[in-house]
């Protein structure tokens, strides 16, 4: 042993220092524990903000839409959950109707039934009329599938159709509901003198009138060999028509146009009518 | 942040080496309890694990050096007092032992850390080169010197 080490020998950390040392030491572990829980609270708060945020967004999205026109265009938006998270009118009657039926929230089907059975709407579905949904979605199929079910009406007549995303856009441009412009669009093919500005004035059951007219003059012109562009070999796509079905349903208007996917529809006739 | 049964271990491993660290460099008690205090709290919050127990002990000898020189900077008092303010230590120290602590006591501070270090602890130049994070050769220079010294106070009898 050295003589640093011999002078030094008796120098050692008194029991009392070791223990008041930690004693510091515990008391500043628990000043430092509420810390720490507030911090993971904050952390917690924040997650739970922003997954419920998000939730929100999720759920707020539409995802598919419904345009359910007669003479009120009205579109609904469905999330992804199936329900309505947004109902939008497109003309004055269905803005009418909206103020007093409020269809947010609720799952589609239930929204569609409430629409149908109000009093307000009640007045738009007389004999005559004609009851239009046009669907966007991925999932069209299952959607139309359920309409179909749901809606046996007789007293008026009803259709289904699909549309995309691009042709509703256009359609708001023209502040039309997709649906009515889709058959605005298929009327136009038939009947170049009719603009969409006149659609306007147009109730969907006018429209599908003048469409039904002018394809049974093009029919008639076509059995006469005088097919204008070939439009008239129509491919009865899942059709269940009744009566001269291929009039109503099928496809239409595959001569090119600017509106997509049109090809692609459905649709139903509920007939006691023509 | 380390265990309790750590910092356990960590008290009887190092408190003495850690005491005698802030003897030379310190005056009274309570500065002694700080130095112990932010030691320990920083040991207590150390991440990282250590290689070994040299690992660890070269760290505790480093972080209450450092503590030190903050402290005295921080109280900007007195570099020494005479032993006899320290009355724990002062009865347990002898006459013959008194004259070498009170020599090494009056050393400039870095020759007591070196002195310190390589007689009390054992540490190569090396190591302590390390610890102190200087070269080597300041360290075998601030040896020297230091050795130089106490020779000239303490006489032959001087290793």
């Amino acid at each position: 042993m050295n003589v640093i080490q011999e002078s030094m020998k008796n120098i050692r950390a008194s029991e009392e220092l070791k223990r008041n040392t930690l004693h510091y030491l515990d008391r500043q572990k628990k000043r430092a524990m509420p810390g720490k829980v507030w911090r993971y609270a904050a952390v917690a708060a924040c997650l739970f903000l922003f997954l419920t945020a998000g939730g929100f967004r999720l759920y707020a999205k539409p995802v598919s839409y419904i345009s359910i026109d007669v003479n009120p265009s009205i579109e609904l938006g469905i999330n992804r959950f199936g329900r309505v998270v947004s109902a939008d009118a497109y003309n004055a009657d269905g803005q009418d109707i909206l103020e007093h039926v409020k269809l947010k929230n609720m799952s589609y089907s239930q929204a569609i039934d409430k629409l149908l059975q109000s009093e307000d709407y009640a007045v738009y579905l007389t004999e005559g009329s004609h009851l239009v949904f046009t669907v966007i979605s991925e999932h069209s199929d299952s959607i139309m599938q359920k309409l179909n079910e749901e809606e046996q009406s007789l007293e008026y007549r009803v259709s289904t159709y699909t549309s995309d995303m691009t042709c509703r856009e256009e359609a708001h441009r023209h502040q039309m509901s997709f649906g009515k412009y889709r058959a605005c669009q298929e009327l136009t093919q038939y009947d170049e003198t009719v603009t969409i500005e006149d659609c306007h004035g147009m109730t969907m059951g006018e429209i599908c009138d003048h469409i039904r007219t002018c394809k049974r003059y093009r029919h008639g012109r076509s059995w006469n060999g005088n097919s204008r562009n070939g439009n008239s070999g129509n491919s009865n796509s899942g059709s269940s028509g009744s009566g001269d079905g291929n009039l109503e349903n099928g496809s239409w208007g595959n001569g090119g146009d600017q509106c997509k996917g049109r090809g692609r529809h459905h649709g139903r006739h509920h007939g006691n009518g023509y | 942040m380390k265990s309790e049964e750590d910092l356990n271990r960590a008290m009887e491993a190092y408190a003495d080496m850690v005491r005698r660290i802030c003897f030379v460099h310190l005056k009274n008690k309570y500065d002694t309890e700080d130095i112990f205090q932010n030691v320990y709290l920083k040991y207590l919050l150390h991440e990282k694990a250590f290689e070994s127990h040299e690992h660890e002990k070269s760290w505790f000898a480093r972080v209450t050096i450092n503590a030190c020189k903050d402290q005295l900077r921080y109280l900007s008092r007195r570099k020494w007092m005479p032993l006899d303010v320290m009355k724990e230590e002062a009865e347990a120290i002898s006459g013959a032992q008194s004259e070498v602590l009170e020599t090494v006591l009056k050393l400039p501070e870095k020759y007591r850390n070196v002195i310190y270090l390589y007689y009390y602890e054992e540490y190569s130049a090396v190591e302590i080169a390390k610890i102190l994070g200087r070269k080597e050769n300041t360290i075998y220079t601030w040896l020297m010197r230091a050795k130089e010294m106490l020779r000239g106070k303490l006489g032959g009898e001087w290793a």
